[in-house]
């Protein structure tokens, strides 16, 4: 039933156009990460502070952030926001959905890191004359990032692939958003989508292979 | 012996039959035009109270189907799944507004136009926007993949200021006119004032035509298919002969007909 004759060299002509778009991807998500962590490591730190305003707001954050989509999150933050009046560009949209999501799933990955490091080396480091906050960030604090530098890393992926729902939201410098552009100029929808999948695989493959040779050299005992 | 080898492979191959049956004789013996249908598009394509698809696209579905003697199913694709829902073989015939540029011939078999768009800029009353030229350096959009996007695009583009950003369905872009996210937006006349009509977004108005070229458009099927495109042309042709066009064009729009021939050229 499939009736389709490729032009490859056709949309190959288009491959410098989409990995600029490409670098504008990578760019959202390193942005919507370093965003994410900051506010993840708040959000932990809200949860540990014993205040119930503050853990019951890092709760609510990462109720929503887990249990709706990255795509109602985006389109909210678009379209949502804009019938209040606030009106974001499609960039930082996009930036603000990713991140917040990130965000949520990064506190989680905190909470779990967390639970891995015994209380006891806590006690220890205070009953050695360290504060609270010196025991946290001398001693818990490190162990915590080598444990969750892994789900890290698979945010940072999950960040990359989010970036594609930016079409939602009028993005069209994107790699995603050119890849559409592309497809509504031509009808080629099969070639560019193909060549757009791959970028996105190369993306996340060099990320994941790069996170393992960090890992590999810094978190050797 | 030889003549009769030869008289019984004759036969076996009368028998049965040509080998290859095409896209025309698929529908016909299948009993079901499957039309994509862009319903986000009103008046071609949209959804009655009842969630019925109503509009001209999917009246000139119904009647295709009927000049073909077989029932019509509508398969709604938005704009940018016009052509994979072809290719992969979910619909046989697109009835989509879907303007036939030289480069999407190169993908899919256009028919003669059938209908033919006017553009006009529809604009947030906050932006003080008054005409086309009234747009240079403000941000502007439209549906992605339609003829005026990418017009639009281009026109943003010689400006040289400003911004241009595509939305994936037509209802998108009015949402982010009327939020002001964007000041203004090109679409088919039709289109902007069935949509300022609706009030379901205030704050609008139609503030002139934009100077693009007269956006025909076309039924569409497979490239390969000249004896479907051959019907379809027949078609598109006996409507306007049969007055039907005047007539569906009438109900849906109303005004002014269009004229789907150049002049001076043969199609």
């Amino acid at each position: 039933m499939f009736n389709y004759t490729f032009h490859w060299n056709q949309a190959l002509k288009a491959l410098p156009q989409m990995l600029d778009g490409a670098l504008v991807t990578l760019k959202i998500a390193l942005l919507s990460m370093a965003i994410g962590l900051a506010f993840a490591l708040l959000l932990t730190l809200f949860r540990l502070s014993g205040s119930r305003i503050l853990s019951g707001f890092a709760r609510t954050w990462i109720e929503i952030a887990r249990n709706t989509p990255a795509l109602f999150q985006i389109y909210m933050a678009h379209f949502g926001l804009g019938s209040f009046g606030i009106h974001l560009s499609p960039f930082t949209a996009l930036l603000a959905g990713i991140a917040f999501n990130n965000a949520g799933y990064l506190a989680e990955n905190f909470r779990g890191a967390l639970k891995a490091i015994p209380d006891t080396q806590t006690r220890a480091g205070r009953s050695l004359g360290m504060s609270a906050i010196q025991a946290f960030r001398l001693i818990v604090l490190p162990q915590m990032l080598r444990v969750a530098f892994l789900p890290i890393t698979n945010q940072m992926v999950w960040a990359i692939l989010m970036t594609s729902l930016g079409v939602t939201v009028g993005m069209n410098t994107d790699l995603a958003g050119v890849t559409q552009e592309l497809n509504a100029r031509s009808f080629r929808t099969f070639e560019f989508f193909a060549i757009a999948a791959v970028i996105y695989y190369a993306i996340a493959k060099v990320v994941t292979l790069a996170a393992r040779l960090i890992a590999w050299r810094m978190f050797r005992y | 012996m030889k003549t009769k080898v030869l008289a019984l492979a004759a036969l076996t191959t009368a028998l049965a039959g040509p080998a290859l049956a095409d896209k025309l004789d698929d529908i016909i013996s299948s009993g079901t035009l499957r039309c994509a249908v862009v319903l986000d598009f009103p008046p071609m394509g949209s959804r009655d109270a009842n969630n019925t698809p109503v509009g001209f696209d999917v009246d000139y579905c119904n009647d295709l189907a009927a000049a073909l003697g077989v029932t019509a199913e509508i398969v709604e694709t938005p704009f940018p799944e016009r052509i994979p829902a072809l290719m992969s073989g979910r619909v046989d015939v697109g009835v989509a507004s879907t303007s036939d540029t030289l480069e999407r011939a190169k993908t899919v078999g256009m028919s003669v136009p059938y209908f033919a768009f006017e553009m006009a800029v529809t604009s947030n009353d906050k932006a003080g926007i008054t005409s086309f030229e009234g747009m240079k350096g403000k941000t502007v959009g439209a549906t992605a993949g339609t003829f005026e996007a990418i017009a639009l695009e281009k026109q943003v583009k010689e400006w040289g200021e400003g911004e241009f950003r595509p939305y994936q369905t037509q209802a998108d872009v009015f949402l982010a006119l009327s939020q002001g996210q964007i000041d203004a937006t090109v679409s088919t006349s039709t289109v902007a004032q069935a949509n300022v009509k609706t009030g379901n977004f205030p704050g609008i108005s139609v503030v002139g035509k934009a100077p693009f070229d007269t956006d025909y458009v076309a039924l569409f099927t497979n490239r390969e298919e000249y004896g479907l495109i051959n019907y379809l042309n027949l078609f598109v042709n006996q409507q306007v002969r049969t007055g039907r066009y005047a007539e569906l064009y009438e109900k849906w729009v109303g005004g002014d007909l269009p004229d789907l021939t150049v002049s001076g050229v043969y199609r």
